[in-house]
């Protein structure tokens, strides 16, 4: 297993965009030590901010998180990424495969654009998590997102593909889902804003937008297949599944061929 | 002219001297403001290449509401003159349109051109004050706000959605447009809202013509997009820590950056009138202003420089709303001693990048 181990708090954002156990593998630690993370007219490397100790194999472990890593695994296509501590914006953001794990906090932009593998994060996420960047035009695209914590607002805003998991989400969770499915404890005012596809499901949640409209109560297989593929995540979001639920349509102001399953009661 | 450098006022080769020396030391410098005439815009993303800085605008929130939108979804836009000339069906979106004089231009006029040419002017409201001065039917904003609202009723206008409630009834009205145009403010409605708003647009384009007139910022905000664009070929919130310009509006947003602690250095540049951000007194800051504001003091910033005020005491090419384009403005009276432009071009000229600590 390789190991980048934080020195101290980075003076500036680092992009860690190209570190990977792939991108590592064919350096020695010397060469490593020389690639270019900083973001300032500095020009930080790797070696500035980490001591290193590679092995060339597909495991990666980063000791000591920072709010300030940003693009953790985004170029991931296959092997694990552990960060123990927390992360900056675009975790995992548009990678491909792989494992990625956090066992802090990330900032926003998790997962974002990502087409394959699973992110996990232990504590909290930030605002956007599983949403799309500036000018993207889909955010998590494929790819199984799981948030343990809290999310913030706009959670998987424009999402076009694959499973996020979250405990507790923000406002305009689900907002211009394109796809795909969002399993929640409870997400906060106004989910689905402006989906056009896609499921969302919670235990609860804020205010609903009235371009949502209940069409009853249905016991489906779809949702018990659904509950099944939960299990194997997260016991207490399968029942949430296999449980009694209310179905809302909408967003009628657009498509209107998303759904929205509420615990019932 | 005046300057000020730790409060004491000095000449201006002493400010500008000492802004270099300022940010000759700085590791993540901003720009912050940009409030200005194009030539201080453009002197400004030129000292921000040379340090390595990042920029961000006062007219950010507008600015990205509109752009987010335009990046993924496109817009149907109409000009002011358009919209006063052809439309007889004209709805504005919450409170902020009301305060420019383009709402009374519209209610003052009918359409005289194309094929609402000689029918009456219905002015349509959602969410609007309540403005006594002019004539207008007026749908209320529902709780959630703008954004909400103006899904219910794009809902109402695409059929999905149907019964006798007051967006339906303004559904109606949007259909039965010849010439339809939607006025609102865009960092009022939101960028979430904007895309709706854009989606209700493009739905009525189906049976009818309706476009939309967003309301630029009072902030130069406008300019700047544009001089970004022909410069780093990107929007405004960009940064050159890495030498080629960067885009990420998350990142270079600079009162995240001061407040996460990661700016050590400000440039305020508002030559005119912007509200001042009270972060700026936490990070060493220098402060380039219009001369006569009430920002042109000793403790607005660590080294504060006045300078003419485009349009007034100095010439200019400015954001000309009406006309929907940049051009420029005289100086109404006696020329300043400085332009913002020369300031920053001789705080360059001074510039010795010093060496800075490793991690």
């Amino acid at each position: 297993m390789s190991t980048l181990t934080l020195r101290q708090e980075p003076p500036e954002r680092l992009d860690l965009l190209p570190v990977t156990p792939l991108s590592l593998s064919g350096l020695s630690e010397a060469e490593a030590a020389r690639l270019p993370v900083g973001t300032s007219r500095r020009g930080l490397t790797l070696g500035d901010c980490f001591s290193l100790s590679l092995d060339g194999s597909d495991t990666l472990t980063i000791e000591g998180g920072s709010a300030r890593l940003d693009g953790v695994g985004g170029s991931l296509s296959g092997g694990v990424i552990r960060v123990v501590g927390d992360v900056g914006q675009r975790l995992g953001a548009g990678m491909s495969g792989g494992t990625l794990t956090v066992t802090g906090s990330a900032g926003p932009f998790a997962g974002a654009g990502a087409t394959g593998g699973t992110i996990t994060i232990e504590g909290d996420a930030g605002d956007h998590a599983g949403g799309a960047v500036y000018a993207a035009k889909a955010g998590l695209d494929g790819a199984t997102l799981v948030i343990r914590g809290r999310a913030g607002d706009h959670l998987g805003d424009r999402m076009r593909r694959g499973l996020l998991l979250v405990g507790q989400a923000g406002a305009y969770a689900g907002a211009r889902m394109i796809a795909g499915t969002i399993a929640a404890q409870s997400v906060g005012d106004h989910p689905g804003y402006g989906m056009r596809r896609g499921t969302i499901l919670t235990g609860g949640h804020g205010a609903l937008s009235p371009s949502f409209v209940a069409t009853g109560t249905h016991d489906l297989v779809f949702l018990r297949l659904l509950a099944r593929s939960l299990r194997t995540i997260s016991a207490t979001h399968a029942d949430l599944a296999a449980g009694a639920l209310t179905r809302y349509s909408g967003d009628l102001a657009t498509l209107g061929k998303g759904e929205l399953w509420v615990a019932a009661g | 002219m005046a300057a000020w450098v730790k409060g004491g006022a000095t000449d201006a080769d002493a400010a500008i001297k000492a802004a270099a020396d300022l940010l000759a030391g700085a590791r993540t410098p901003v720009f912050a403001g940009l409030n200005a005439d194009v030539a201080a815009l453009r002197a400004a993303y030129g000292l921000a290449g040379v340090i390595g800085a990042s920029l961000d605008s006062v007219a950010a929130p507008a600015l990205y509401a509109e752009l987010g939108v335009l990046s993924r979804a496109g817009a149907m836009l109409t000009t002011a003159a358009e919209a006063v000339g052809r439309a007889d069906v004209v709805l504005v979106i919450g409170s902020a349109p009301w305060d420019r004089p383009i709402v009374a231009e519209i209610a003052a006029a009918a359409p005289r051109r194309g094929r609402a040419a000689g029918s009456e002017r219905t002015l349509l409201s959602l969410g609007s004050p309540s403005n006594g001065a002019t004539r207008h039917v007026s749908y209320p904003v529902e709780d959630g706000g703008l954004a909400v609202s103006i899904a219910h009723l794009r809902a109402f206008a695409k059929g999905n959605l149907s019964g006798e409630a007051a967006y339906a009834d303004l559904a109606r009205r949007l259909a039965a447009a010849r010439f339809g145009v939607v006025l609102y403010e865009p960092a009022e409605v939101g960028e979430l809202g904007v895309e709706m708003l854009q989606g209700l647009v493009k739905d009525l384009n189906e049976t009818t013509r309706f476009f939309a007139l967003p309301i630029a910022d009072p902030f130069q905000g406008r300019a700047l997009v544009q001089l970004s664009a022909w410069t780093t070929g990107q929007a405004p919130r960009t940064g050159f820590g890495r030498s080629l310009p960067e885009h990420d509006p998350w990142r270079f947003d600079s009162e995240r950056q001061v407040r996460a602690g990661e700016a050590d250095a400000v440039v305020w540049l508002a030559t005119l009138p912007a509200p001042r951000p009270d972060w700026l007194g936490s990070v060493p800051s220098v402060a380039i202003v219009g001369e006569g504001g009430t920002d042109a003091t000793g403790d607005a910033a660590e080294v504060v420089i006045a300078v003419g005020v485009p349009g007034e005491s100095a010439g200019g090419t400015l954001w000309d709303e009406r006309r929907g384009t940049l051009g420029y403005r005289a100086a109404a009276g006696q020329p300043a001693a400085l332009t913002a432009a020369a300031v920053l071009d001789a705080i360059r000229a001074h510039l010795t990048v010093k060496d800075l600590a490793a991690c």
